[in-house]
């Protein structure tokens, strides 16, 4: 039992940075503009929030660079993908190269070539006042703040996407660009405004990552949470409910992948680790086009063709 | 007239990928100098790790088949605006099948060795492909979505591979016991590490480019890649050259595949091909997507990386910095790509322009 | 909901709307030429013109979709210059584009709020109170829960109407907004036009029906290649009004050999339409026989690109047989049906029958690039098509400068010779041809009816299908007319005239007995 309840703590856990992520990818997505990037932008969250937070020994600091480096992130992409209405999947591809390539550089930049490592103290677990108390379950309660933030942001973006104006305006960039130009809006602002969000807010998954989940940054760190993120959200079906349980899901299979030989599971860690990539797959093989993706997502806008 | 032949000049993909190139490299210098070294022996470095032994430029030459193999499957794919970015997958699994199928037979000759282990690997790698095209196909699930997800699929197959039956019992971590020295594809020059790879690599970008222009399938991926309907008006089977389409540039990228394992490796190991199906993309683009150009820019791509490791050694900047210039050479092509294609019609590229 | 009000401010001597010297081009093509048009207050203005007068241009500035290379737009007193659509929809100017602009996924009240603008929480349980009612008190019959995609055209349309009325707008815009409707939804539109007007309010009303134009315009001004040939009342008589649209007298009656028809070469028998939105009613039964043009008419949307993708194979029909010649083709591929004798011309030259970026010589190929002389078992033979691009360019008179050209950069008359120098070219036995004169000039459309009257007179079975009634009556040896996704009737073309294929085109898509 005590094994279970570690077991769903730690999915919990691990799925923040890619709640996050997600978050990120549902707003530039359901605004039209594909997140392949995310991985990337997930990267430069982390690499900017540990530099921040190393130099300042400030979280705070640490959080508000990983928001402006995945900003800077999403920048490249709507100059690339929005601006010169390249494709998407392949500017996304190459912005993730790109921040591979330069947290990668600008570490051992940083620290003239020794140790390329950064090392930070954890940020510390709450415990939620009477939840944290229940007999057996109480761990699961004992959550850190991000944890905490990640679910509660789920709801007023949700909230922000079914209910509010602006809301509708991204949806409506992402449904038919056109539509929303000729009814007086401006599309490709939504779009790189979106973009640019979501972009930031997948750099918080990178913070959360190396502020609170591992404590220190090295190269690649991310190792596909972004893609992971972005098949929780076709898994979701790009609606914020369904993909914070896709989330979940994935965090749990990150879990048990340590906990395979506690376990004495017949499967081998990389099985597990497999694991969401083939749901995601059968997801989208089983519903198919009916599958309710944004009408004109990774579809270009040019504003000199409406009609 | 002169302006009139700048501006013809301007809008050809050969200037525009020339001029993305230029750009990128510049933006490495600067970066280069605000490492504190000097741009200069930066490139003298790259330059000497690239060319300055017949070692260095046999890395170089061998990194290059690879580059050259997977990136015409892309270019093919790119032409009739199917977005397979699958190489990644294809070339990991390709590299295992080859391995599988050489391990298979301990004691044949060099022959069938070969022969079986460069068919496994675009076997594999096909099949990965064709999985990914059918359930694009029948499912009408976007194919970047399943190709994206299905390299990691392919990843981690390698890894269940090696840490099981492929495995290498003992060996402290994931990779294939050494091949058997049958199964070596022949060397080029004797004494060195270059083998055969280049040349196919060669022959097919040049075989791909007859297929683009001079032949029948190859008029109808053009046809289907400006417009679906079109191509169905001229009899075209959307499906039945997709899924084609997507078989070759498989077995392309599981022969590149096959061809590291065979010809550099010499076992299968965890991670081997990391990166070069992305890289492959790249060079596709940098190619402005004609097939014949994948051989000049993925030999600039194979010997920047090669020359950058020596760069690291030599003035310390980090070899990092290579990943920076090909996002960035890729990042300036399609922005230069994309904005020839809203003006002229013949620079257009349908995959790309979006 | 803001109350109506603006219209008592204005002095009725004043126009709502004036244009003044607008002037568009496009490359080489002025499709505006300095145009003059006012709207007075509580009017219908027609304006009527074919396809590529410049009526859809003029419109798209007036909405700030494109911008004018010159000249004045005055709303109500207000100089509207470089604007947005954001700006000409706060100034009070609404428009039903031709081609809906809506969001399929998304209910009718979130199309409506889309429209509607605004900041802050959605109040959608307001705006579905408020459709119904508007809905209801023009007779619109919208649920605002429904979602856009899974609605029929004609409701589609009501989306578009309410999005506008719910903005109050004073100019209201409708590009051609009949041309996907049944005949009842036809004249419900009209009905809701009149009230709207009788309400003070304008419409611009864009068509080349003359029928409804006369119908429901006070004022009527008459397009042709982009500048105002004529303004006249709703007096004015149709064929006036058609004689000043298309510049130009009938199309002089073409030399036709008389001989007898041969035996039949494409036959239809029992064919139901799958059409996209409304269900076809009743089967589809002709014949066409050697040296014989069945020219069929009907109003735009009956099923004729329906009726012409099926027997190309391009879409399977629901029911029902295809004999070419003596083979039955139902379940054969479009490349099998080319092979055997059968040639398509389909009306969409932009997306179908032409590849814009690729060169003349290979849209010349384009169905037969598997055969000479442009290849042989899948090897193209460059040499050969530059040969045969050159005396296809000589034959047809396609003004290209070379053979390598892309197809895109020529004018739409010589894009349609290209398709026609490649259908004809292969001396099909059967020609289907839908709308071959769609925008082109009266020196071209004369060329191509010449063309195929030629291929007739050679022996070939061709099916004509148009809009135009004038080229049906000049071109078919026997007429007939589509109305709901069937063939109405089919007669010789002795009994023909327009009045009778009106009569029938009119009939209803529903019709319980036409």
């Amino acid at each position: 039992m005590d094994q279970v309840v570690s077991l769903l703590a730690a999915s919990v856990r691990f799925a923040t940075p890619m709640l996050f992520a997600a978050l990120g990818a549902i707003l530039s997505e359901q605004a039209g503009v594909f997140a392949v990037g995310l991985e990337g932008m997930m990267l430069a969250g982390a690499f900017g929030a540990a530099v921040a937070a190393s130099a300042t020994g400030s979280d705070v600091a640490g959080l508000l660079a990983s928001l402006a480096a995945g900003g800077l992130v999403g920048i490249v992409v709507g100059l690339v993908a929005l601006r010169f209405r390249a494709d998407q999947m392949v500017t996304g591809l190459a912005v993730n190269m790109l921040a591979a390539g330069s947290t990668s550089f600008l570490l051992r930049v940083l620290h003239h070539g020794s140790a390329p490592v950064i090392a930070l103290p954890l940020i510390n677990a709450w415990a939620i006042p009477g939840l944290a108390a229940i007999p057996l379950l109480g761990s699961l309660f004992r959550q850190p703040p991000l944890t905490l933030l990640a679910f509660a942001a789920f709801v007023p973006v949700s909230w922000f996407l079914t209910s509010t104006h602006a809301g509708l305006r991204l949806r409506g960039a992402g449904e038919n660009p056109n539509a929303a130009y000729v009814a007086g809006h401006d599309p490709g602002r939504t779009r790189l405004v979106a973009t640019i969000a979501g972009a930031s807010i997948a750099g918080l998954g990178g913070a959360v990552l190396v502020l609170q989940q591992v404590g220190t940054y090295t190269d690649a760190m991310t190792g596909g949470r972004g893609f992971l993120a972005l098949a929780a959200v076709i898994v979701g079906r790009w609606q914020p409910g369904a993909t914070l349980v896709a989330c979940l899901a994935f965090g749990a299979a990150e879990a048990l992948e340590l906990r395979v030989e506690i376990f004495g599971l017949p499967l081998s860690s990389y099985t597990v680790e497999m694991l969401p990539y083939l749901v995601a797959v059968l997801v989208l093989a089983a519903f198919g086009r009916s599958v309710r993706m944004p009408a004109a997502l990774g579809r270009a806008y040019d504003p000199g063709q409406p009609g | 007239m002169t302006a009139r032949l700048v501006v013809a000049v301007m809008e050809l993909p050969a200037f525009r990928a020339v001029l993305a190139l230029l750009l990128a490299m510049l933006c490495t210098g600067i970066l280069v100098a605000l490492a504190g070294a000097s741009p200069v022996a930066a490139l003298q470095a790259v330059m000497a790790g690239a060319f300055g032994s017949i070692d260095r430029i046999a890395y170089g030459l061998n990194r290059a088949a690879i580059y050259i193999l997977g990136g015409t499957g892309v270019v093919l794919c790119f032409r009739a605006g199917i977005i397979n970015i699958g190489g990644e997958g294809q070339i990991a699994l390709g590299g295992l099948c080859a391995g599988w199928a050489v391990l298979r037979h301990p004691g044949a000759g060099p022959m069938l060795s070969v022969t079986s282990g460069l068919l496994g690997g675009m076997l594999g790698g096909l099949a990965w492909a064709v999985l990914a095209a059918i359930i694009h196909v029948v499912r009408r699930v976007n194919e970047v979505v399943v190709t994206l997800l299905m390299n990691f699929i392919a990843g981690l197959l390698v890894e269940v591979a090696l840490h099981g039956p492929l495995g290498e019992v003992g060996a402290g971590f994931l990779q294939s016991p050494p091949l058997p020295s049958a199964s070596r594809l022949p060397l080029l020059v004797e004494g060195t590490d270059l083998h055969a790879g280049i040349l196919a690599a060669i022959a097919v970008a040049l075989l791909a480019q007859l297929l683009l222009r001079r032949s029948g399938p190859g008029f109808a991926l053009r046809v289907l890649g400006e417009s679906h309907r079109a191509a169905a008006y001229a009899g075209f089977s959307r499906i039945r050259l997709t899924i084609g389409l997507m078989a070759l540039a498989g077995a392309l990228a599981g022969l590149a595949g096959a061809v590291e394992v065979l010809g550099v490796q010499q076992r299968v190991v965890d991670g081997f091909s990391r990166g070069f199906g992305f890289n492959a993309i790249a060079v596709a683009l940098l190619a402005a997507l004609e097939p014949w150009a994948t051989i000049p820019a993925g030999l600039f791509f194979a010997f920047l990386e090669t020359g950058t490791r020596t760069m690291q050694r030599r003035i310390g900047i980090p070899a990092s910095l290579v990943v920076v210039t090909q996002a960035l050479t890729m990042l300036f092509v399609l922005a230069a790509m994309a904005g020839a294609g809203r003006k002229g019609a013949r620079s257009a590229r349908p995959a790309i322009a979006g | 909901m803001p109350a109506a009000s603006g219209l008592a401010g204005h002095a009725r001597s004043h126009n709502l709307l004036e244009l003044r010297g607008i002037e568009k081009r496009y490359g080489t093509v002025l499709a505006n030429a300095g145009i003059d048009l006012d709207v007075p207050p509580g009017s219908v203005v027609g304006l009527l013109g074919e396809n590529g007068s410049g009526k859809s241009t003029l419109m798209k500035i007036l909405f700030g979709v494109v911008p004018a290379d010159r000249g004045g737009i005055v709303f109500r007193q207000q100089e509207l210059s470089g604007h947005t659509p954001a700006e000409a929809i706060a100034a009070g100017i609404g428009m039903v584009h031709q081609h809906f602009m809506l969001f399929d996924g998304m209910s009718v009240a979130e199309n409506v709020l889309l429209g509607l603008g605004g900041r802050g929480r959605l109040r959608l349980a307001d705006a579905a109170m408020a459709i119904r009612r508007t809905s209801e008190t023009y007779g619109l019959d919208l649920d605002p829960a429904a979602i856009v995609g899974d609605l029929p055209l004609g409701s589609r349309q009501r989306v578009e109407i309410v999005k506008a009325l719910m903005r109050d707008v004073q100019l209201l815009i409708l590009d051609e907004p009949t041309s996907n409707l049944a005949p009842p939804e036809v004249a419900r539109l009209l009905a809701i036009c009149s009230r709207l007007r009788d309400e003070g309010r304008s419409i611009i009303f864009i068509s080349h029906k003359l029928g409804e134009v006369l119908e429901i315009c006070g004022h009527i001004v008459v397009l042709r290649d982009g500048r105002v040939v004529a303004r006249c009342d709703g007096s004015a008589s149709r064929a006036e009004l058609a004689r000043l649209m298309v510049g130009r007298d009938p199309p002089p009656p073409l030399a036709r050999a008389a001989h007898a028809a041969g035996k039949p070469l494409l036959a239809l028998r029992g064919i139901e339409l799958s059409m996209s939105d409304t269900a076809s009613s009743g089967s589809i039964c002709f014949e066409v026989r050697e040296g014989e043009i069945l020219a069929i008419a009907g109003v735009d949307g009956n099923g004729q690109h329906e009726l012409g993708r099926s027997i190309a194979g391009l879409q399977r029909p629901r029911a029902g047989s295809i004999r070419l010649g003596n083979e039955d083709v139902t379940r054969w591929s479009v490349g099998a049906r080319v092979a055997a004798g059968l040639a398509y011309v389909p009306a969409d030259r932009a997306t179908t029958s032409l590849v814009p970026r690729l060169s003349v010589a290979e849209n010349l190929m384009l169905r037969d690039c598997t055969r000479p002389p442009f290849g042989q078992h899948g090897v193209l033979w460059p040499s050969a098509l530059r040969r045969v691009a050159r005396a296809a360019m000589a034959a047809y008179a396609i003004r290209a400068r070379s053979g390598s050209m892309p197809a895109g950069q020529l004018s739409g008359g010589n894009q349609q010779k290209i398709v026609l120098a490649r259908e004809i070219g292969r001396q099909p036995r059967v020609l289907v041809v839908l709308q071959p004169t769609w925008g082109l000039d009266p020196e071209t459309t004369g060329f191509v009816m010449a063309q195929i009257l030629r291929l007739r007179d050679a022996g070939a079975a061709i099916l004509y299908i148009s809009s135009e009634l004038d080229e049906v009556l000049a071109l078919g040896d026997r007429i007939g007319v589509m109305a709901g996704g069937r063939l109405v009737d089919i007669m010789e073309r002795a009994h023909a005239n327009s009045d009778r294929l009106g009569l029938m085109m009119g009939s209803s898509a529903h019709g319980s007995a036409a």
